[in-house]
């Protein structure tokens, strides 16, 4: 069964003189130095949102991870845990889609595999991908390095793809004119560290848990504080407006198309002006700075002029009443 | 208690009696029960949703009146403000005795 | 957002501000009733804002929070049930039971699912008609009418797989209780926009007299509140005690009377007990007789499940705004989010869990003690 299926749904999509030899193992060139490797499992309900699906989403995401350490994405893997029962007409799309996110980023899918379990063992289709990258030994921004008078800047509109989720889950369904953001990252990231260097001292891709989780990690990592703007904060009206129904902070919900960066102070002008020159990168933003206070806090100056904290939160916002 | 959010009645309809519609919050649209609201409402005008229902029409009239007041307060502050600012620097207070 | 945004105007907002520090000759207590209300506060930073001017006690106004301990229980064991699909608004599924919250009893395969709207809870019946779908009908009377209209079109299609956990409370009783109530500071009182949207605020004028306290109906966002602090403000430094309505775009004196009648149609008021205050007579809503067969808690046995309150949560005195969450001996560490002593850490309008997520690292005396 698994034979038939790689042959006949998978192969067409993903031909590359690698994949195609059908060897146990794939054979890659790569450029000799450090790798970057990482992992990640897609599980996601619904199977399909606007703006993408979970094969598209599995490519950014780990495609993402690589980036954001400042490698070169070079090749992935795919494997996938098929439910019994899942229409072949939504494989056939979550297929495609992974095949074009795939060749838009220049990154083959070198090896792959697949299982089919019994119906209810896995909700519709699992998948996991592995991706590599090659590591530029002067460019490698990590949490630790971020540093009082950093700015702090977001590539682009935050909010986007949990919204878009969110929209589709049953029992919540609303019309929304907003779709997942997801997208690879590496052109923007090619962009700063060609036009800032070293000057950029972190990168991140805040997924679940929004900006606010990413923030306060990189600010418990490094022991800084992090102050941000609200009036500052890219938020695309719809987002807004969905956040407002179901009680959300915006700064916590997922993005899979944006990253947060922290940039030396001097260099924040030469940072921001080349990721806007990328369609990825039009409303990359400055939303605030890294200060020597309360280290391991992220606090906001509100529309008002207040401060509030910007906590971790323990687990998923959830819709409420009040 | 709780989330209500302003939005704008862009659909009415029947539901076999049970008068449902659609809101648009800006951007996001949902559907809305009308039924205590019936009569009240048409569409384009705003109403506040609770979980699903239409609870109050927005007043929009009464909501510009009070809306002006306090635009106009508050630029009668920063005008007060100001002059208390102005006083202060033509007429500075005197150095501590210490 | 139309009608929303524009409360936000930090301009109006610290004009607003400086008006109140300047009208107040003295130090003023008030309470913000709603948890919507106290959640702008302390995001916002408002109490920061008036810190000498006002001080600001956060009400029992969190339905999520005030929900007692053994309807959170009776809550876990239907939804335990196989047959049942166990609805609710989302912010109920982390506050915690005797033993454990909804979100573990999913975790453990009970299909529990979060609602936007009780309606949506009625389609899941009308979908799943092999299934048993129970709704956490939870709130002030500002959510009652919708969840009275959910039992009433479940009679009217004739949908008999659909049922309701009443866990609704009425907010003038509990004012009462904290009016009566020895150590209580409040001097005066922003009542629940939304619940006065529904109810009106006929019922606050006789409380206003009786207790010599201003009561502003007042909305939810920034410019709102702090106008709402405002007129509060205002009458107590004029010696008066009336109710006056900051929130012109939504509320009338009379609410909505529509949605008052059917309200009375499907409940009935009734004894409620409220958790961290006790038992307040005539503070709830239960079903009336005519709609026994909605009611979850004979449907699935569970009217006899007792439980008793946590030593070491003093949400009672939160609530009642005799300690300020950050003087909780165990706020910040036996009690924390991810671990919750009791529901105002839970609910992300608890006043507990605002101050955590929103205002930690200010001092006591900062946020206006």
């Amino acid at each position: 069964m698994s034979a038939a299926l790689l042959k006949e749904r998978f192969l067409p999509h993903f031909s590359n003189p690698a994949l195609a030899k059908l060897t146990d193992a794939a054979i890659v060139d790569v450029a000799a130095g450090r790798l970057a490797v990482s992992t990640d499992t897609f599980v996601v309900r619904p199977l399909e949102f606007p703006g993408g699906n979970i094969g598209s989403l599995a490519v950014h995401g780990t495609l993402n991870d690589i980036a954001v350490m400042g490698a070169r994405p070079r090749y992935m893997s795919a494997g996938f845990v098929l439910e019994e029962g899942l229409e072949f007409e939504v494989l056939d799309r979550i297929i495609a889609a992974m095949a074009g996110a795939a060749e838009e980023a220049g990154v083959p899918i070198v090896a792959g595999d697949t299982k089919v379990v019994e119906r209810g063992k896995a909700d519709g289709v699992f998948i996991n991908t592995t991706g590599i990258g090659e590591l530029d030994p002067g460019f490698a921004p990590a949490p630790d390095l971020a540093r009082p008078g950093d700015a702090v800047i977001v590539s682009g509109p935050i909010g986007r793809h949990g919204i878009a989720v969110m929209a589709v889950r049953e029992g919540m369904e609303f019309e929304v004119e907003i779709e997942s953001d997801a997208a690879t990252l590496s052109p923007l990231v090619e962009l700063l560290r060609e036009h800032v260097g070293t000057g950029v001292h972190v990168l991140r891709d805040p997924t679940r848990g929004g900006l606010a989780s990413a923030l306060n990690e990189i600010a418990g990592t490094a022991r800084v504080g992090v102050e941000l703007v609200e009036d500052a904060m890219p938020i695309p009206g719809p987002v807004r407006a969905a956040c407002e129904i179901l009680g959300f902070d915006p700064l916590y919900v997922a993005n899979e198309g944006i990253f947060v960066a922290m940039v030396e102070g001097g260099s924040v002008q030469n940072a921001v002006a080349a990721l806007r020159t990328h369609p990825l990168g039009e409303e990359a933003t400055v939303i605030g700075r890294v200060v020597e206070a309360h280290p391991g806090i992220v606090a906001m100056r509100t529309g008002i002029g207040g401060t509030r904290v910007v906590d971790m939160l323990p687990g998923d916002q959830l819709p409420r009443i009040c | 208690m709780c989330l209500g959010i302003p939005g704008r009645i862009v659909e009415i309809r029947d539901d076999g009696g049970f008068p449902m519609g659609v809101v648009d919050f800006g951007g996001v649209k949902r559907e809305v029960c009308l039924a205590y609201l019936a009569g009240e409402v048409g569409v384009g005008d705003y109403a506040i949703v609770h979980v699903g229902f239409a609870i109050s029409k927005v007043d929009e009239e009464e909501a510009k009146r009070t809306f002006e007041v306090l635009r106009e307060m508050s630029q009668l502050e920063e005008l007060e403000w100001m002059q208390e600012v102005a006083e202060k620097s033509l007429n500075p207070p005197p150095p501590e005795a210490s | 957002m139309k009608y929303l945004s524009e409360y936000r105007d930090g301009k109006i907002a610290r004009g607003l501000a400086d008006s109140v520090k300047r009208a107040a000759t003295q130090r003023w207590v008030l309470m913000e009733v709603c948890g919507g209300q106290t959640h702008t506060i302390v995001k916002q930073g408002i109490d920061e804002l008036l810190a000498g001017a006002v001080e600001m006690i956060h009400g029992p106004g969190c339905p999520v929070c005030v929900t007692p301990l053994e309807q959170i229980d009776r809550a876990l064991a239907i939804a335990s049930r196989p047959e049942v699909i166990f609805t609710s608004f989302g912010d109920m599924l982390r506050v915690p039971g005797s033993e454990m919250d909804l979100f573990q009893v999913r975790s453990r395969g009970g299909d529990v699912r979060v609602v936007y709207s009780p309606l949506d809870a009625l389609e899941l019946a009308r979908r799943n008609p092999d299934k048993e779908i129970v709704f956490f009908a939870v709130g002030f009377e500002t959510t009652a009418p919708a969840n009275a209209m959910a039992v009433w079109r479940a009679r009217e299609l004739g949908i008999e797989n659909f049922s309701v956990l009443v866990s609704h409370v009425t907010v003038p009783p509990a004012m009462v209780a904290l009016l009566e109530s020895p150590d209580n500071r409040v001097q005066g009182f922003l009542a629940a926009g939304h619940v006065c949207t529904v109810m009106g605020w006929t019922e606050y004028e006789p409380l206003a007299r009786k207790y010599e306290v201003p009561i502003v109906v007042t909305g939810f966002e920034p410019v709102d509140i702090l106008e709402g602090i405002l007129m509060a403000v205002k009458q107590l430094e004029e010696g008066r005690h009336e109710v006056e309505n900051q929130y012109v775009r939504s509320v009338k004196r009379d609410g909505n009377r529509p949605a008052q009648e059917v309200v009375s149609k499907v409940f009935e008021v009734v004894d409620r007990q409220w958790r961290g205050l006790g038992n307040i007579p005539s503070s709830g809503l239960g079903l009336r007789e005519e709609f026994a067969a909605y009611d979850a808690e004979p449907k699935f046995g569970v009217h006899t499940i007792t439980a008793e309150e946590s030593e070491e949560c003093h949400a009672g005195e939160v609530l009642r705004g005799i300690l300020k969450p950050n003087q909780c001996p165990a706020f910040g560490t036996k009690c924390i989010p991810e671990n919750p002593l009791g529901a105002p850490m839970v609910s992300s309008e608890g006043a507990c869990a605002a101050y955590y997520n929103y205002g930690r690292f200010r001092t006591p005396s900062e946020s206006g003690a």
